[in-house]
């Protein structure tokens, strides 16, 4: 029910996004019957509510639907479920009681402070945007320096334009999104400058973002100062070397009132560290066992918070999962702990999640370093399996069937891609 | 009518293949760059009829927030997206309204062609 905490819970949820309230829809089904969502927005949905272009769904209901119809739908199946949502609200804390409950501190507008018990815990707060700091760019301190989320905040909920003449640094997908956006309401966006060699954002949105609109899109290059007293003036951009260091020898300026930040996403784990939570290095995300389990027992974890997912539709996916195994723990139900270590070799970044079990079907999501083509994915010598094309920007799912590790006896399972370097052949796109 | 070159890059996929399109009007006469099937379906939807799937966002009184996000029932021609995003930003909603409320019907002049809420937005205040 909408507003609702009372009593104790099988599975608290902090966060009510796609992964929160997926994980919560996973947990009732797997037999959980009290449930609470905790979302510090005065309503659920996450990021999902400014994203109101069309592509999310396509996997998991089967057609494209914009954001906040995604939102929506999902919220209705929660409540449908008598899954207690709470916003305006934020998990401060949880400790572990004797007998392994959790007692999760919930700090509530209105309400106060409250302790509500609960067996298992599942982390969903999702991430967020890397800033300016993040890359310490030179220049002055003027306005008209934000994050592309935050714009895509200010144009499609607060109905308020952040400049009239746009650069964007990076070309995330949200970055790229916004460049149309921000075509649409009337502005002038006069190019994404791209670090890498090559698109950091989903080929689909270069072409229909940038490529319908006549936005130039320049790699290998970067932003290396920012003018302006008050407001943005103009900003220097320099080509980048193989080195990625910026050659100041060609350096030029372009004119604008707002610089738009799209470079990257930090998973948001201030509430797991409070709580004790390992983190991997790479993916700034918890460890996680091949239920998802944190290092903490009964502290489960998906969506962003635990890595930076490309599609929402694979945060749903996962956090069903996760769900569904904190609602399982819940109930009573014990697994044997996972027993192989999950390595990430050549070409991968990382690996989620960090460790197996045998006898199980496992899904594993990782990310190369580098696009590839012909790629191929080796998991030790048990799997050998051609993958096409990767790059980056697209996160690699790879399902191993419960039979497979029962042919590997090691303790560690290095997974490696392979296959030849290779840029993505973006017509349009200049050095 | 001679024969014309274009080159695309085909978003089927995450690849990205360059297609170089030889067409003379609506026939194309040579395709290369493909690697796979889809590069033709592709590259031909777009020769003869590209269009674009749309959404923004309107102005709403009454509600939590100053805008509704809306979007079209289906894709609009390529060409007119900017035509068709003018049509859409001239309307006023007031709320209530729930996802999927149809806003405007015939954009652009298309039957079929709707623009339609996609949230709902509770009335707050008077």
């Amino acid at each position: 029910m909408l507003g609702r905490m009372e009593g104790d819970y099988d599975v608290v949820v902090v966060g009510g996004g796609p992964a929160g309230l997926a994980a919560a829809i996973g947990a009732r089904d797997a037999g959980a019957t009290r449930v609470l969502v905790v979302d510090r927005e005065d309503e659920a949905g996450g990021i999902l509510l400014q994203c109101i272009h069309a592509g999310f769904g396509l996997h998991y209901f089967k057609e494209e639907l914009t954001g906040p119809e995604y939102a929506e739908r999902f919220v209705a199946r929660a409540l449908d479920r008598d899954i207690d949502v709470v916003g305006s609200a934020y998990v401060s804390g949880a400790g572990l009681d004797s007998d392994g409950t959790r007692r999760v501190r919930v700090m509530r507008e209105g309400h106060g402070i409250r302790t509500v018990r609960s067996r298992a815990m599942v982390l969903a707060m999702g991430c967020r945007e890397r800033t300016r700091g993040a890359l310490h760019i030179p220049g002055t301190r003027p306005a008209g320096v934000l994050t592309a989320g935050l714009a895509q905040r200010f144009v499609n909920v607060m109905g308020l334009l952040p400049g009239r003449r746009v650069a964007i640094l990076g070309s995330g997908d949200i970055g790229l999104i916004m460049a149309r956006r921000l075509t649409l309401e009337g502005c002038e966006v006069v190019g994404v400058f791209e670090l890498m060699p090559f698109s950091n954002g989903l080929t689909r949105n270069v072409v229909q973002c940038l490529g319908d609109f006549g936005i130039p899109l320049h790699l290998s290059t970067t932003v290396v100062e920012i003018h302006g007293q008050d407001r943005v003036d103009k900003i220097t951009v320099a080509p980048v070397g193989a080195d990625l260091a910026p050659d100041l020898s060609r350096c030029r300026e372009v004119a604008c009132d707002t610089l738009l930040l799209s470079i990257g996403l930090v998973p948001e784990n201030e509430l797991s560290q409070g709580l004790g939570v390992e983190l991997d290095v790479v993916t700034q995300g918890p460890r996680v066992s091949s239920t998802l389990e944190t290092s903490l027992p009964g502290v489960f974890a998906c969506g962003n918070v635990l890595h930076v997912h490309d599609l929402c539709d694979y945060v749903t996916e996962e956090a069903l999962l996760a769900g569904r195994f904190a609602g399982e723990l819940a109930g009573g139900v014990k697994r044997p702990r996972d027993n192989i270590r999950v390595v990430p070799g050549d070409n991968v970044r990382y690996c989620v999640p960090h460790t197996l079990a045998p006898g199980r079907e496992h899904t594993i999501y990782l990310r190369s370093e580098r696009p590839l083509r012909p790629a191929a994915i080796r998991v030790g010598d048990l799997v050998r399996r051609k993958l096409g094309f990767v790059t980056p920007a697209e996160m690699i799912t790879f399902r191993i069937k419960p039979d497979v590790l029962d042919r590997f006896h090691g303790e560690a399972l290095r997974i490696d891609l392979l296959g030849e370097p290779a840029g993505p052949h973006l017509a349009g796109a200049e050095p | 009518m001679s024969p014309v070159t274009t080159t695309l890059t085909c978003i089927a996929c995450p690849i990205g293949c360059a297609l170089r399109l030889t067409h003379e009007g609506r026939d194309i006469v040579e395709l290369a760059g493909a690697t796979c099937d889809r590069g033709a379906k592709y590259a031909a939807e777009e020769l003869i009829d590209p269009r674009r799937q749309l959404s923004t966002t309107v102005a709403i009184e009454g509600a939590r927030s100053a805008r509704l996000p809306v979007k079209v029932t289906r894709p609009v021609p390529r060409d007119r997206v900017l035509e068709a995003v003018a049509a859409i930003h001239r309307l006023r909603v007031r709320a209530p309204v729930r996802a999927g409320e149809v806003l405007l019907e015939a954009l652009l002049g298309e039957e079929g062609l709707a623009v339609v809420a996609t949230r709902s937005l509770g009335r707050v205040g008077p």
